[in-house]
């Protein structure tokens, strides 16, 4: 069954770029143009990952979205992939330092824009990231 | 000082001869003028009156003219003070001035003399206001100029360059070598222009100076193999080598890894950039007298002699004929990032033959 997607960004050029890439990879693409549809989103419908932008309209929405996720204990639970056209003012700017924002349990940062494999591929690691913490902790758990 | 009123005047004085002569001497001019006959009513009247200078007599029963100062100091730092004095105390006037008072007026004064201080605090209360109100603007400037850059600039930029990815990707099957190279082209072009937007922000929005509070003792060749890492793939695709020679052991450095990466990073990616194809950088750190020594040298293209001074001014770029793309800022940058260090970049260059940079920081052990 193909892997759902949720996209939470308010540049419908970006999302255009990138959520062609994502159906071209098989999987189902929902896309939520404003933080609050797209928390709405979220409370209703199960996604196997979150794109989001962090910095969306003139604050930072995103990261109210992210703090959102991390109080939530199911939300908790699915990976986020944080796109951000200013890398710069979330950590120091500087090319080939990873970032992990930590904002969820499993998440990275990728700045815009960004190159169709790698998205393809941080999009597949962190589902499957997530996907064997939670079998790990149903093995675990009586 | 609101320009549709008058510039306001306090007089703190227990005389009440120097209050009557002040007020006459000031008879008829533009001034609003209030009087106190000591420290306590006259910082009720400041906090009233918002005077825009105020005279405090040094020698007053109650509280005396420096506690006063210092209230003054804490109601509103841009207030003017100018003390009062007797000739005995001429000394105490120049305490006063070192704990902010602007002038000191001895006494006795002629009317003259009064006017002409008067007149002058007055010009210094104007240019007070005047340079928080340059300086809030700068900085709003700065601010509103880093987010136009970002939104305004970087967004779309970021978009065009995604939908392009995407195009080069679904379609690199259907197209010609000629059209790969041409897709490629408008890529490269992209991501120039992405990149001289970064640096931009990068000089705008980071105070380097506030870099000094996050120093710890480093090893400098962390920053410098992290360095060599991000710029291996460029260095690979002109078919460069990077060769390291590190004359262990090598002192920590008190410094912030990250920035001091970036300097390398802009350093080495420079050399790389105006280097031939085929030739080598060469790397090498050694401790000399305390001091770290690190120097990058190329064997490329060079720097003109008359260029050398300006590198580091940022927006610069040497005219002798290059037909590499940058932006000028990545020097400017690294310079102030060094600076913070409490070291130096320095440069030795020749047209045709090569170019090294040498960075010094001051290692921790001393």
């Amino acid at each position: 069954m193909a892997k759902k997607l949720l996209i939470i960004d308010d540049d419908p050029d970006f999302v255009s770029g990138i959520k062609s890439i994502l159906d071209g990879a098989g999987f189902e693409v929902e896309v939520c143009y404003n933080p609050k549809d797209g928390l709405q989103a979220l409370q209703t419908k199960t996604f196997d990952l979150l794109l989001l932008d962090i910095m969306m309209g003139r604050g930072a929405e995103g990261i109210m979205i992210a703090r959102k996720l991390r109080k939530d204990a199911k939300l908790r639970e699915m990976p986020v992939l944080i796109i951000t056209g200013m890398r710069e003012q979330i950590a120091f700017l500087f090319p080939g330092e990873p970032i992990h924002p930590r904002f969820v349990e499993v998440d990275e940062l990728v700045e815009k824009p960004v190159e169709p494999n790698l998205l393809i591929e941080k999009v597949n690691n962190l589902i499957s990231l997530a996907e064997a913490k939670k079998t790990g902790k149903k093995i675990k758990s009586p | 000082m609101d320009k549709s009123n008058e510039a306001k005047i306090l007089i703190i004085d227990d005389e009440e001869v120097v209050l009557d002569s002040c007020s006459q001497i000031l008879k008829g001019s533009s001034y609003l003028l209030s009087t106190a006959p000591d420290g306590t009513t006259g910082l009720a009247k400041i906090k009233e009156v918002q005077p825009d200078l105020v005279f405090v007599d040094l020698k007053m029963p109650g509280i005396s003219g420096f506690e006063v100062l210092e209230k003054i100091q804490e109601i509103d730092p841009t207030i003017v003070t100018v003390v009062i004095t007797g000739y005995a105390t001429v000394g105490s006037a120049v305490d006063a001035m070192k704990k902010g008072a602007y002038d000191f007026l001895p006494k006795p004064f002629t009317p003259d003399e009064f006017r002409l201080i008067t007149r002058r605090s007055i010009e210094r209360r104007r240019l007070v206001l005047e340079t928080i109100a340059l300086r809030r603007e700068k900085e709003m400037l700065r601010e509103q100029f880093a987010s136009i850059v970002s939104h305004e600039l970087k967004a779309p930029l970021g978009a065009v360059q995604q939908n392009v990815f995407v195009l080069e990707h679904e379609l690199s099957h259907l197209m010609n070598e000629d059209q790969k190279i041409k897709l490629e082209r408008i890529k490269i072009r992209i991501d120039e222009l992405l990149k001289l937007i970064n640096s931009w922000l990068r000089v705008i929005s980071v105070d380097i100076d506030k870099l000094k509070g996050g120093f710890s003792p480093i090893q400098i060749t962390t920053p410098i193999i992290s360095a060599l890492e991000s710029m291996e793939t460029y260095a690979t695709r002109k078919n460069i080598l990077l060769e390291t020679n590190y004359m262990e052991p090598l002192p920590p450095v008190n410094g912030d890894a990250l920035s001091l990466s970036e300097v390398f990073v802009n350093i080495i990616g420079n050399a790389i950039k105006y280097s031939a194809d085929g030739t080598k950088v060469i790397i090498k750190v050694e401790e000399k007298q305390g001091q770290l020594l690190i120097s990058i040298r190329d064997s490329g293209i060079g720097i003109a002699e008359e260029d050398i001074p300006h590198i580091f001014e940022g927006f610069y770029r040497a005219k002798s004929g290059q037909s590499t793309s940058g932006q000028g800022i990545g020097l400017a940058v690294s310079r102030r990032i060094i600076d913070a260090h409490g070291g130096s970049i320095s440069v030795a260059s020749e047209l045709g033959k090569g170019t090294t940079f040498v960075v010094r920081l001051p290692s921790s052990t001393i």
